[in-house]
C-alpha cells in the first residue's frame, strides 16, 4: 500500500515537472514570437487601419517578459496578432459594405 | 437590339453607383434637412453649439473674449515676417495669402496631390529655404488660423477638377469617412450622421456638414489651438484605430471630402470648441 502510495506521488511530481518544462514558455520562444508579431503587423498595416490595442499588447508583453513571465508575454503577443487579423477583418467586410451609409 | 439594352442598363447601373460629387453634397443637405427639419442647416458651421443650447450661451459669451485671439495675433506676427531669403508667405499665396482659406483643399493638377492649407504653408517654407512647422500645433496653427480669421464670411468654395486622379481622391475621402474602423467599429459617419446632436457621455455631437468650416480650432480639451488633422488623429484614438500621421495622404484625401461636402457653407475659424 505504501509503496503504491509513492509510486502514485513519483508519478504526479513527475508529470507536474514534465507538463511544466513542456509548457513554459522561454526567452527565445518570446522572441520568435514577437519577430513573427512584429512582421504580421507590419504586414497588416500596409493593408488597413491596425487598432491600438496591438501595439498595446505588444508594451504589456515586453513588461512581462522583462519581468521573467515569458508565458504571458507570448500570450500577448499572440493576442496583439489577433487584434491585426480582426483589424483586417473588418476592412474586408466594410469594402463590401461602407457605401450603404452614403445617403442617396 | 437586345445588346443595346444591356449596355443601356449596365451604364444606368455604373452611373448610379457612383454618384457625383455634388450630388453627394446635395443628398447629404437632404438627409440632414429630414433629419433636422427645424434647424436652419447654416448653423450647423457651429459644431456641438447648433444643438446644445445651455452649451452655445456659454460659447457665446467665451466669443467675446475667444481663447483663439492669442493664436491670430501670433499667426498674423509669423505671416508677415519675411524669410532669409527676403520673401514671404503673401508671395506663396494668390490674393497675397488673405481671404483664401475656402479653397483649400485644392487639387495640384501638376503634382496630383492634394494641397491642404497647411501642407501649402510649410511648402511655402520648402521653397524659401525654412525649415517646416510641425504639422498639429503652435506656429503653423498659428498662421492657418489668422489666414482662417481673413476668410470669415466667405463660402467654402472647394473645387474637384474634370481630372481622374481628383475625382479619385475624392472617392478614397469618401470611402474612408463611411467606413468603419478600430476595436469600437465606428466609422466617421456613426458620430457625426446618424448621431449627430446625441450624447456620447457629456459631450452632443457635431455634424459633418460645416465641419470643415472652422479650422484650426482651439480646444479647451487641448489647452490650445490646433489642426484638422489633429482631430482626425483623435478621433482615430477615440475608436482606438491607429492614428496616421498629420498631412498623410489619407487624411489630405478625408479633407478634401470633407471640406466638399460643407461647399456653399460660410467659413468661420478659428473656432473654439469645449
Amino acid at each position: 500500500m505504501k509503496r503504491n502510495l509513492s509510486t502514485l506521488i513519483f508519478a504526479i511530481l513527475a508529470t507536474l515537472v514534465f507538463n511544466t518544462s513542456a509548457m513554459a514558455a522561454d526567452e527565445a520562444e518570446y522572441q520568435a514570437a514577437l519577430a513573427n508579431a512584429r512582421q504580421a503587423l507590419a504586414d497588416a498595416q500596409q493593408q488597413v487601419q491596425l487598432w491600438t490595442t496591438s501595439e498595446v499588447l505588444l508594451e504589456e508583453a515586453a513588461e512581462a517578459a522583462a519581468s521573467g513571465n515569458f508565458d504571458l508575454a507570448v500570450e500577448q503577443v499572440n493576442e496583439a496578432v489577433l487584434h491585426a487579423e480582426l483589424a483586417l477583418a473588418t476592412a474586408e467586410r466594410e469594402k463590401k459594405v461602407w457605401q450603404k451609409g452614403v445617403p442617396k | 437590339m437586345k445588346s443595346f439594352f444591356i449596355a443601356c442598363f449596365l451604364f444606368l447601373a455604373v452611373a448610379s453607383a457612383h454618384a457625383t460629387p455634388e450630388e453627394d453634397r446635395l443628398a447629404l443637405r437632404e438627409f440632414f434637412a429630414q433629419r433636422f427639419p427645424d434647424m436652419d442647416l447654416n448653423e450647423m458651421i457651429n459644431g456641438l453649439y447648433a444643438f446644445d443650447e445651455g452649451a452655445r450661451e456659454q460659447w457665446v459669451e467665451m466669443e467675446d473674449f475667444p481663447p483663439y485671439e492669442i493664436a491670430i495675433e501670433d499667426g498674423e506676427g509669423a505671416f508677415n515676417k519675411t524669410f532669409a531669403n527676403g520673401k514671404s508667405y503673401a508671395d506663396c499665396f494668390e490674393n497675397g495669402g488673405i481671404g483664401i482659406r475656402q479653397n483649400y483643399p485644392r487639387f495640384d493638377t501638376e503634382s496630383g496631390e492634394i494641397i491642404t492649407l497647411e501642407w501649402a504653408i510649410n511648402q511655402c517654407r520648402k521653397d524659401n529655404g525654412e525649415a517646416p512647422l510641425p504639422w498639429l500645433t503652435g506656429e503653423l496653427a498659428a498662421i492657418s488660423a489668422y489666414m482662417a480669421y481673413t476668410s470669415r464670411g466667405n463660402e467654402m468654395s472647394v473645387v474637384i477638377p474634370d481630372d481622374p486622379r481628383a475625382l479619385e481622391a475624392y472617392e478614397s475621402g469618401k470611402e474612408y469617412y463611411y467606413t468603419r474602423r478600430g476595436q469600437l467599429e465606428f466609422a466617421c459617419e456613426n458620430c457625426h450622421m446618424q448621431s449627430a446632436g446625441n450624447k456620447l457621455r457629456a459631450d452632443t455631437l457635431s455634424a459633418m456638414l460645416g465641419q470643415a468650416t472652422h479650422w484650426p480650432v482651439y480646444r479647451s480639451k487641448w489647452g490650445e489651438i490646433g489642426t484638422l488633422h489633429k482631430r482626425f488623429k483623435e478621433c482615430n484614438s477615440q475608436v482606438r484605430a491607429k492614428p496616421y500621421e498629420a498631412q498623410s495622404k489619407v487624411y489630405r484625401e478625408l479633407e478634401y471630402f470633407l471640406s466638399y461636402m460643407s461647399n456653399g457653407m460660410e467659413m468661420n475659424g478659428p473656432a473654439s470648441r469645449r
